[in-house]
Order: C-alpha cells, then sequence, then structure tokens
C-alpha cells in the first residue's frame, strides 16, 4: 500500500497556501480601510508582508510534496514551467503561474527602490490576478473542492475579499489633522 | 491660504521612500533610513498625496490655517 503523507500535506498545504494568501490580502486591504482605529497601520502593513511570505512557503511546500507524492506525477520542472504537468494540465497551469506572479509580487517589495514605488504600487494590482488564478487552480485541480466545507471556505473566502475591496476603493482619503486643537 | 505642516512618527518609519518620490522637494529619506522634511510648513497638497501612500501611516499632515493676507 502506498504511503499517503505525501498526499495529505500536498491538499492540506495548498489549502492553507489559499487561506493564507487570503488572509494577507485582506491585511493589505485594510491597512487604508481601517475597520477600527485601533488597527495602526504599521502593524497591519507588517502582518500583511508576514502573511505573504508565510503564504510564499506553503506554496513551496505544496509544490514539493506533490512532487514527492506518486498519486499523480509531477516533475520538479513542472513546479516552474506552466503546461509541464500531465494532470489536469490547464488546472495546474494557472496554478503555476498565479504562484510565480505571487513571488514576482512579493520580491518587488525589495526592488521598490529600483523600479519606483509608483511603479511598486500599480505591480500589487496583479495580486488580484493572483487571487483569481489560485482560486480557479483550487477549484479545478483540487481533489476536495466538492466536498461541502470547501464550497463555504471558496464562497467565504470569495465574499470576504470582494467586501474589502469595496470597503478599501470606498475609503476617502484622510483628511489633514486641523491645527487648533493639537495634532494627536 | 492653507499651507500644511507635517509630523513624521520617526518611531515607525520604515524608511520605504514614498513620500519621497511623490513629493522629493519636500520628503526625502535620510541617510540612517528615516523619512525626514526639507521645510518646516509648505503649502503644496502634494505631500497629502504622499501622507496617504506611506505604508505605515508614519506621517501626520496638520492643517495651518492662516490668516488672509
Amino acid at each position: 500500500m502506498k504511503d499517503p503523507t505525501f498526499w495529505f500535506i500536498a491538499r492540506a498545504s495548498g489549502l492553507t497556501a489559499y487561506a493564507l494568501l487570503t488572509t494577507s490580502v485582506l491585511a493589505g486591504l485594510v491597512v487604508k480601510s481601517r475597520p477600527t482605529r485601533r488597527l495602526k497601520q504599521a502593524a497591519t502593513t507588517d502582518v500583511h508582508r508576514f502573511l505573504a511570505v508565510l503564504a510564499l512557503g506553503m506554496v513551496a511546500l505544496h509544490g514539493v510534496a506533490l512532487v514527492l507524492d506518486s498519486t499523480v506525477h509531477i516533475p520538479v520542472l513542472g513546479l516552474v514551467v506552466p503546461g509541464l504537468v500531465g494532470y489536469r494540465p490547464v488546472a495546474t497551469a494557472v496554478g503555476v503561474v498565479a504562484a510565480e506572479l505571487m513571488l514576482l509580487v512579493y520580491v518587488s517589495f525589495a526592488l521598490r527602490k529600483r523600479i519606483g514605488v509608483k511603479n511598486w504600487r500599480r505591480l500589487h494590482w496583479v495580486t488580484y490576478v493572483v487571487f483569481a488564478g489560485a482560486t480557479i487552480h483550487g477549484l479545478t485541480s483540487g481533489t476536495d473542492a466538492a466536498q461541502p466545507w470547501a464550497v463555504g471556505l471558496y464562497g467565504g473566502v470569495l465574499g470576504l475579499v470582494a467586501t474589502a475591496t469595496a470597503w478599501r476603493a470606498l475609503t476617502p482619503r484622510p483628511v489633514p489633522v486641523p491645527a487648533r486643537g493639537g495634532s494627536r | 491660504m492653507t499651507s500644511y505642516r507635517i509630523e513624521i512618527d520617526r518611531s515607525i518609519c520604515s524608511g520605504f521612500g514614498a513620500c519621497e518620490e511623490l513629493a522629493p522637494h519636500f520628503f526625502e529619506v535620510a541617510p540612517d533610513g528615516i523619512a525626514a522634511t526639507r521645510a518646516a510648513v509648505t503649502d503644496d497638497p502634494g505631500v497629502l498625496e504622499a501622507a496617504d501612500a506611506c505604508p505605515m501611516g508614519a506621517i501626520t499632515v496638520v492643517e495651518v490655517i492662516e490668516e488672509a493676507a
């Protein structure tokens, strides 16, 4: 009998990566919309970045576990080159592209001086492509996607991200603090 | 006329550089990696955008209301 350990790890890490990506996106969106004043921007920004790197780590574990597992045959090169995986080729290619774009957005933080902060902010819009890609990848190649809890997870996540996006979009730019009456 | 006084919380500035890029005549990231202002006050509303872009929320813009000349 085959040892299913890597198969369990692959599924669990995929779902965990998706949950972490979502929480990172939500944290990024509330940096400016601040649902409560007790949420400090600096702390939220740190949490946002930390969740993003955790999500990337989980994606890496997801890929490694899939290569080590024998339920589906995934070549190592298939983790970086979209389309080399025979199992549900389109769905897995979407996952590979989403992971690479996610890495690109994360790495761009370190390159912000070189590319300019404005371009860095523009590049952050790619995150919506990453999120859409990860959702499509999970729904179409995930073997648990039809489970009631998975349907609940995907539905809930889409609702949360849409709500947080709308909230962020409707948040007005803060007005200057009036001079009289103290600045703090 | 409206002018603005800028306060930078040095304890939370991470030297990200968004303010410097958006309003380079007013902000600069000093050699110690912390943003600094080049003047005490400014009447350029561009500093509002720069303050808004700070990912750490380290910049407070105080509106200085002057008597009409």
